[in-house]
């Protein structure tokens, strides 16, 4: 019986063919649909989990590799008392997503950009985030989120009247 | 408000045929009265359902006119006070899951904080017929509606607190999911009367009094969507994350060559492999190669059922099929560039358009006004050029997939559908059961912009189910199989030719125009031109001619469909002639449309909104403004799905041909805006979009086979590439409001080629750019 650490916890993924790419052990064996499927060659991004707090594409790491990584996936993201963390409230404030598929991938390349800089300048983000399509092109919203959540720009007014003239900050 | 919506006739005519009825993927005749009497009280409290479905066999048009809506809404108020919207068009991404239940709300007269949003499932006798996610059109359609039925279940509320209360009814009032009785200071939760209000009598439309738009407390605002904590935690919202007890995975393998046909493949080795449960040919249902919402769209194949995706992909790339290619596709797209090259300088046939209203009984008439001929021999100069753009893909991000289980004679299935009633009627014919014994939910759309209008992966999904009969199955399909098997924006080719007069007014306007047939008659979906093309629709003397070539290869609806490919072209010739005619751009695109007034024609182009958002889009950019060498600034309108858009597009040419579009600037008029983040996010992404197809996007094929599989072949735009956007609603009070996500992008192709023109003098003929050796950094 094979195990991954996923989340924080050990789980169980039983017999499994070694050359199973993580992306589809998290999605048919554990039921972790968050992580999407998009191009299965390392193109778009949908796919992007933590291994051990590097982002990277679970459709190009089969799964027969992995043994003691910690994985972390857009699930186990918010506190265990569903509290958000920056990045993921940043994403509702500003609200990035169109359709949404990309958005997991996006958050989680995001995620470790600003946990390893803090403070990231235009470059650090582009550098960051160009491996995540975006189809709807919601890449405006992605890097104004990136930078309220890391505190460089105020959140996005929303609800209020100022806002809905069309003015923005 | 002006009320009245009309269908924009550049949509494909199955959009038409839906709303028209005549074609309709279910058709509905429960009046509105009988229809409220199957709802009742569910747990107690009001449980509105309503504004069904009047006779799905008036036009579209009339019913709007009559200000009557033709679509449904639902209502659901507990006791404890919490709301229940149900939003009835499926969401792909425009907004419209939270933007329907925002406008119910609004007149409801509730807090949004209050309200559940739960998406609707496929009901044509609940939500008539157009359920659907296409023509930007589930804004327009369901305004009037969303708005009835909140005023409706509001002064149910209201009606039975006056009841309760024994208050008269013109003393109560109401504001955030409360009654108020401004004389003696109370207020109560809409809860408190929710029972007795199911029981109150369903007031006439006629009776209900609907909010002058300055009363708006929700609408005309930023809000986030409904489904944005969902997304962002991971929650199992989309088609592929579907997950059924015992369920099984699929993969469906199709012919390379379009509509060849599986004669026979290695079926004992793949049975072999591990994790295989099954593998099959699939024959085709109703081997149509034409696209559309509610008939067969699939063309057979082999399908490889597995207990997991990965067992099925690796299967499927070990499957050996023998293809009966002698009815199959064969077009080569080089042979029709050079073909249509060949003709640049000949007429095709006339280009027949619609005369008076749109619809499946609209008239036609060629495209032809005055005297071309003779305005080209008196013209002071005559410009002619040829342009050309490729076929592309919708390559939205979520690869199609569904989850369909067929048990006890009854066929469930669980997709990201654009038609969902369409696929719905489709798949239990494809499942061998009655009409009523098909059901689909519809999931959250990961990605739709035209390609999930077909149906043709729910059709698969429904014959692979219908085999492992007992078994939930999930359709996968990979990225490969949706780039090789999409239908695609199809390619095009104008041979224009236009005449100035003297003081460089545009006197005459011709175009050749090249496209498509498969069936060697009319053009195929998204290949066809309506009348309505600027400046066709306002040059004195005109002629349109066409030319089909025979080629199967198919072709839908993409964002935009045909105003995508025809604003490039059109609007780039535009400013060709600008620059002939000696004058400014904006001063040139102003005099040619004329004036101010309205158009002739209830689906024609209002003068005067387009001549506002050219104005304020040039007045954002600075229009006229100095610029460094290298450096210019370029304009570009649009009109199409009744929305109006100008964008001026600031790009900076290098002299390797590294192209840097600093910023895009927008003015867009869709009417009143009731959510504005989510028609700015459209706005948005539709110049991004554009970006992308400009710079990269091109799908060929040869003899049949499409060259591209995946995004190594078909970039998309990435985060670096993305200018700086400024977008502006111009909101005129007096129009209603129209979609955002179709109208947003056509500008966006020609304000970049014609702002490279004015940075280095060379003129953009052809997408994409990347073939004239441009590359966007």
């Amino acid at each position: 019986m094979a195990t991954l650490q996923i989340n924080g916890q050990t789980l169980d993924i039983g017999t499994i063919d070694p050359s199973t790419p993580l992306l589809w052990v998290l999605r048919d064996t554990l039921g972790l649909v968050g992580t999407k499927y998009g191009c299965g060659i390392a193109q778009c991004g949908a796919c992007t989990v933590h291994l051990n707090g590097e982002p990277v594409r679970s459709c190009q790491i089969p799964v027969g590799n992995l043994s003691s990584e910690q994985i972390t996936t857009i699930e186990g993201l918010a506190g265990a008392d569903g509290t958000l963390t920056k990045i993921q409230q940043a994403w509702i404030d500003e609200d990035v997503p169109q359709c949404g598929y990309c958005q997991a991938g996006q958050i989680m390349s995001a995620t470790a950009l600003l946990r390893k800089n803090p403070n990231p300048s235009d470059a650090d983000i582009d550098a960051a985030m160009s491996g995540n399509l975006c189809r709807c092109a919601t890449y405006t919203r992605i890097r104004r989120a990136i930078k309220v959540a890391a505190g460089q720009q105020t959140a996005t007014a929303f609800y209020d009247a100022a806002a809905a003239q069309g003015e923005r900050a | 408000m002006n009320m009245k919506t009309t269908l924009p006739p550049e949509l494909p005519s199955f959009f038409h045929a839906i709303v028209a009825g005549e074609s309709a993927p279910v058709s509905s005749d429960v009046n509105r009265r009988s229809f409220l009497k199957l709802t009742g009280l569910v747990g107690g409290g009001l449980v509105l359902g309503g504004f069904g479905a009047m006779s799905s066999r008036k036009a579209y048009a009339q019913q709007a006119a009559a200000d009557v809506s033709t679509l449904s809404a639902y209502v659901q108020i507990k006791p404890d006070g919490r709301i229940t919207l149900f939003s009835k068009n499926p969401e792909c991404g425009q907004g419209i899951k939270t933007g329907l239940p925002l406008i119910i709300a609004e007149e409801l007269d509730c807090a949004w904080s209050d309200v559940d949003v739960v998406q609707a499932d496929v009901d044509a006798a609940k939500y008539g017929a157009n359920q659907f996610a296409g023509g930007s059109l589930s804004t327009p359609m369901n305004w009037m509606g969303m708005r009835q039925a909140g005023a409706t279940a509001r002064a149910m509320i209201l009606a039975a607190a006056a009841k309760q209360l024994k208050l008269p009814l013109a003393e109560l009032t109401t504001a955030d999911t409360k009654v108020l009785h401004a004389a003696s200071n109370r207020s109560w939760s809409y809860g408190d009367f929710a029972e007795l209000a199911a029981t109150m009598p369903v007031p006439e439309v006629a009776s209900l009094t609907l909010k002058d738009p300055s009363q708006f407390k929700l609408l005309g605002r930023r809000w986030t969507g409904v489904d944005n904590h969902g997304i962002v935690t991971g929650k199992p919202l989309f088609g592929a994350d579907s997950r059924m007890d015992g369920m099984l995975y699929a993969t469906f393998t199709k012919s390379p060559q379009i509509a060849g046909k599986a004669v026979v493949f290695n079926e004992a080795h793949i049975k072999s492999l591990p994790g295989v449960v099954d593998a099959f040919i699939v024959e085709p249902f109703l081997d149509a190669r034409f696209f559309s919402a509610n008939s067969g769209t699939h063309f057979g194949g082999v399908a490889i059922v597995a207990e997991n995706t990965w067992a099925a992909i690796k299967a499927k790339r070990e499957l050996q099929v023998e293809w009966d290619t002698s009815t199959a596709e064969s077009a080569t797209w080089d042979d029709l560039v050079e073909r249509a090259k060949a003709l640049a300088d000949k007429d095709g046939e006339p280009l027949m358009v619609n005369v008076g209203p749109p619809g499946p009984n609209a008239q036609r008439a060629p495209a032809a006004r005055g005297d071309v001929d003779a305005a080209f021999t008196s013209a002071a100069k005559v410009i002619s050029a040829f342009y050309e753009y490729p076929y592309v893909s919708h390559a939205q991000l979520e690869p199609e997939t569904t989850t369909a289980v067929f048990k006890d004679g009854k066929i469930e299935i669980w997709a990201p559908a654009q038609i969902p009633q369409g696929g719905e009627a489709g798949a239990a014919v494809v499942a061998g059961v009655t009409p009523e014994n098909s059901t689909l939910h519809m999931t959250r759309i990961g990605g739709g912009f035209g390609r999930k209008l077909a149906n043709d992966y729910v059709f698969e999904a429904a014959a692979i189910a219908k085999r492992m009969e007992g078994r939930p199955v999930k359709l996968q399909w990979t990225r490969e199989d949706d780039m090789m098997h999409d239908f695609f924006r199809p390619g095009g080719f104008h041979a224009y030719k236009a005449a100035l007069d003297a003081d460089g007014k545009l006197v005459a306007f011709q175009d050749h125009f090249m496209s498509h047939t498969g069936n060697g008659q009319g053009p195929m979906t998204s290949a066809d031109l309506s009348a309505n093309v600027f400046p066709m629709d306002v040059v004195p003397n005109l002629k349109i001619t066409q030319t089909l070539f025979q080629n199967g290869i198919p072709t839908g609806p993409m964002r935009a469909p045909g105003s995508n490919a025809l604003a490039f072209s059109f609007q780039s010739f535009m400013h060709e002639l600008a620059v002939a005619s000696g004058k400014d751009h904006v001063q040139f695109m102003l005099e040619t449309l004329g004036g101010e007034g309205p158009a002739e024609n209830p689906q024609g182009m209002h003068k005067g909104r387009a001549a506002n958002v050219i104005r304020a889009a040039a007045e954002m950019a600075g229009w006229g403004k100095e610029m460094p060498k290298g450096r210019a600034l370029g304009l570009s309108f649009y009109f199409c799905h009744s929305g109006y858009v100008a964008q001026v597009a600031d790009v900076e040419v290098f002299a390797n041909k590294d192209v840097k579009v600093h910023k895009v600037y927008a003015a867009a008029d869709f009417g009143f805006i009731h959510n504005l983040s989510a028609a700015e996010n459209q706005l948005e992404g539709g110049i991004v979009d554009g970006l992308s197809q400009l710079f990269n996007a091109k799908i060929t094929f040869n003899n049949g086979v499409i060259q591209q599989q995946n995004f190594h072949q078909y970039p998309l735009l990435r985060m670096p590439q993305t200018p700086a956007l400024e977008t502006k609603f111009l909101q005129p009070a007096e129009f209603s409001p129209t979609g955002a996500g179709e109208p947003s992008m056509p500008p966006l192709l020609a304000a970049v080629a014609n702002a490279i023109f004015n940075a280095t003098g060379e003129r953009i003929r052809k997408m994409p750019l990347s073939e004239l050796g441009y590359r966007l950094v």
